[in-house]
């Protein structure tokens, strides 16, 4: 009960409707939605498919406009600014992680982390050596002048993690980040996330449809058809020790559906790592 | 976003796609190089004909004529005296005043002889003159020296024969430069005597050979004032010929100018001093209001041609915004994911509108090189034929044309890429979400 005291609110969502004209019907995506997120905390919004939990992350990003109700972000209301106004709250206080990674194809990995920052107008030399120490953050001090397709999916991920990070934001947004990835990599991409937010105390907010991925998160929000019907506080380190062994003796998880097509081969994933041991000679 | 940061984006996006990048900047170099060789053909049209005019004559110039003869013999009014010259060296632009005074004279060397003008003009005429032998006249000589026109040679005829150059066909046997010659002044009418003969040195030779025509081949020039107490020793008191007298048939006691040259400072105000002289009562004219004509003509041809160059830009311009288009169109997704990562919706037109300039710029630069090549054939090998036999490069590409041709292109690459430009700024970040 202290550290709830303690807590400041990052994110506060009030009475958030956000409603589809699709021809004569209305969608009502999300329909009354109440909460809010401290500063430092891992949530989870899970849902079954169409529930609206990804209307509700857009809208906390700015990149949707609310039908009704309030958001405000770091005690601004974010549901007023203009187009304009919104790039650059992103821009100063957010950072998205995408579930298709979304890397500039033709830029190598430093080039991607360093990207959001150019937009800030930091000097070059001064951006590359942030993206560089961001990179080793998310260990892949090898591929740093790999390209996007040089790598697999779970280095991509990582790359566009660095590259979330890479700006210092307040909040860091997660759409389906592990959607694309194998069991082992979600599970290391997931345990780098929660352990890189823990350290500097960002917020994280996470979009998945997997229960299981929800407990890496502080709390899980459950959506369906728009509305919030349950929040689950969830402490339980041993649950996550439990979920890992599971992990670790079958990888097949349960519930995973969308993503069980894209399981890559464990020969893919080494193939790239080769490459860069002969590119590493070279570079030293 | 930094400027050189957006640079580098753009450049390397046109460097993803080079087939489609070379083949607008191809309808750029086609667009550039079109509207720059028809305006350099203009320009040198242009030239040409303002060099076809100052080889008659100096196109700074303007020549008045006194208006005596014209049924107001009596009339001091019109005359061009010492006076007259001081108002128009008034009047502003003029840089200087330059009487003449023209008497007939009659040559003879050996059994040639011939008649021709002796014309005094100001140092400064002189000095305009081309000499291709010689000296100009020395200003403190107390004799009158010559400058001899380069076709007054041709003009002599066999006093024996009565048979002359244009009769036989055969330069007479003449040496103006080399050896004396007679000069004898016309009689006055007066005194029934004939007028003595003199020998004046030639001081000089009008340059070009006897078939080179040029506004000083027929006369023979000389200080006007020498030639103003040369004729008051030939006539004394009597009436010289050409000059005016009074009522009562008596000379004045001052010259009478036949004409006079008034230098302008600068071109484009001739026709304007040309004005104030025709409205001080004297008939004034000069080669530019000629040429002011034969301009109006070439400045429409420039019109016509610089018009059909820029036709082509046109359709560049167009293949430059639908390569934006489609660039934009494949690069939704990108777009998207820049705006979700909070670049700026300024940096994101900016980077298109470099893009669509950059294309701008390369087709500018290159075309401009295509333009000088173009250039340079159309030179050797249509040149002369097209003004008719006249010397002189037909497509000239000034310095401030080629500045010109680039940023032009530029511009309107930059102008192409104005909609698509707007059109990325304006694309919506969910795109960057939606997983195809």
């Amino acid at each position: 009960m202290e550290e709830t005291k303690a807590r400041e609110t990052m994110i506060q969502v009030k009475d958030l409707y956000k409603i589809y004209k699709m021809g004569e019907t209305k969608v009502h995506a999300l329909d009354g939605v109440d909460f809010e997120i401290y500063r430092g905390e891992f949530c989870a919004i899970t849902g079954p498919s169409g529930s609206g939990k990804s209307t509700l992350l857009n809208m906390l990003a700015g990149l949707e406009h609310p039908t009704k109700g309030e958001i405000i972000i770091a005690g601004k209301h974010i549901e007023k600014l203009n187009e304009k106004q919104l790039v650059t709250f992103r821009r100063e206080r957010v950072g998205f992680i995408f579930q298709s990674y979304n890397l500039i194809a033709t830029m190598n990995a430093v080039e991607n982390v360093a990207l959001p920052l150019s937009f800030r107008g930091i000097p070059k030399v001064e951006r590359l050596k942030r993206a560089k120490q961001y990179l080793k953050l998310v260990g892949l001090e090898k591929f740093m002048k790999h390209l996007p397709n040089q790598m697999s999916g779970g280095q991509q991920q990582r790359v566009g993690i660095a590259r979330a990070l890479a700006v210092n934001p307040q909040i860091i947004f997660a759409d389906e980040p592990t959607g694309n990835l194998d069991s082992k990599t979600t599970m290391e991409v997931l345990k780098l996330m929660q352990k890189i937010v823990k350290e500097r105390n960002q917020t994280l907010v996470m979009v998945t449809h997997d229960n299981n991925l929800a407990t890496y998160a502080d709390r899980i929000f459950k959506i369906i058809d728009g509305k919030i019907v349950h929040i689950e506080e969830n402490h339980k380190e041993v649950d996550l020790m439990a979920l890992e062994q599971i992990y670790e003796a079958g990888g097949v998880i349960e519930n995973q559906t969308a993503t069980s097509d894209e399981t890559v081969d464990p020969e893919e994933i080494s193939e790239p790592e080769i490459m860069t041991e002969a590119e590493g000679g070279e570079e030293v | 976003m930094r400027f050189f940061d957006l640079l580098t984006m753009s450049v390397n996006n046109l460097r993803r796609r080079k087939l489609r990048t070379a083949l607008t900047v191809l309808g750029v170099i086609i667009g550039t190089a079109s509207i720059v060789v028809m305006v350099s053909l203009g320009i040198g049209l242009k030239e040409m004909t303002v060099e076809q005019y100052a080889s008659y004559g100096s196109l700074n110039r303007i020549e008045v004529m006194s208006n005596y003869g014209w049924g107001s013999d009596s009339d001091e009014e019109g005359f061009l005296v010492d006076e007259t010259m001081e108002l128009f060296a008034q009047i502003p632009h003029v840089e200087s005043v330059s009487p003449t005074l023209q008497t007939y004279v009659t040559l003879k060397q050996g059994a040639y002889t011939s008649g021709t003008s002796l014309i005094g003009v100001s140092r400064a005429t002189l000095e305009e003159i081309e000499l291709g032998q010689g000296t100009l006249p020395n200003p403190n000589s107390n004799t009158m020296e010559l400058v001899v026109g380069n076709m007054v040679a041709r003009n002599f005829y066999n006093s024996k024969t009565g048979r002359g150059y244009w009769d036989t066909g055969e330069m007479p046997d003449v040496d103006l430069y080399n050896d004396s010659f007679f000069m004898t002044f016309q009689n006055t009418g007066m005194s029934d005597g004939k007028q003595k003969k003199y020998v004046f040195p030639v001081s000089g030779m009008v340059a070009g050979s006897a078939e080179e025509y040029n506004e000083h081949s027929y006369g023979i020039y000389v200080d006007i004032d020498q030639l103003k107490d040369q004729l008051k020793r030939v006539y004394k008191k009597n009436p010289i010929p050409g000059q005016p007298t009074n009522k009562k048939g008596k000379p004045y006691n001052y010259f009478v100018y036949d004409y006079a040259y008034v230098y302008v400072d600068d071109m484009d105000n001739v026709l304007e001093v040309q004005n104030a002289i025709t409205e001080m009562g004297y008939q004034a004219y000069s080669n530019m209001q000629w040429l002011e004509q034969a301009q109006e003509q070439t400045d429409m041809i420039q019109a016509v041609l610089g018009g059909i160059g820029a036709v082509s830009m046109f359709v560049a311009a167009i293949s430059i915004a639908n390569t934006m288009m489609m660039s934009i169109y494949e690069r939704t997704k990108e777009i998207g994911v820049l705006k979700v990562l909070g670049c700026s919706l300024g940096s994101i037109r900016n980077m298109f509108l470099i893009e669509a300039g950059f294309i701008g710029f390369m087709g500018g630069t290159a075309g401009l090189a295509l333009s000088y090549g173009i250039s340079k054939i159309v030179n050797q090998f249509l040149g002369s034929a097209l003004m008719g036999g006249q010397s002189g490069d037909i497509s000239r590409i000034p310095p401030w044309l080629s500045g010109m041709a680039i940023v032009f292109a530029i511009v309107i690459g930059m102008l192409a890429g104005l909609f698509p430009a707007i059109r990325a700024m304006k694309l919506s970040p969910l795109a960057a979400i939606r997983n195809e």
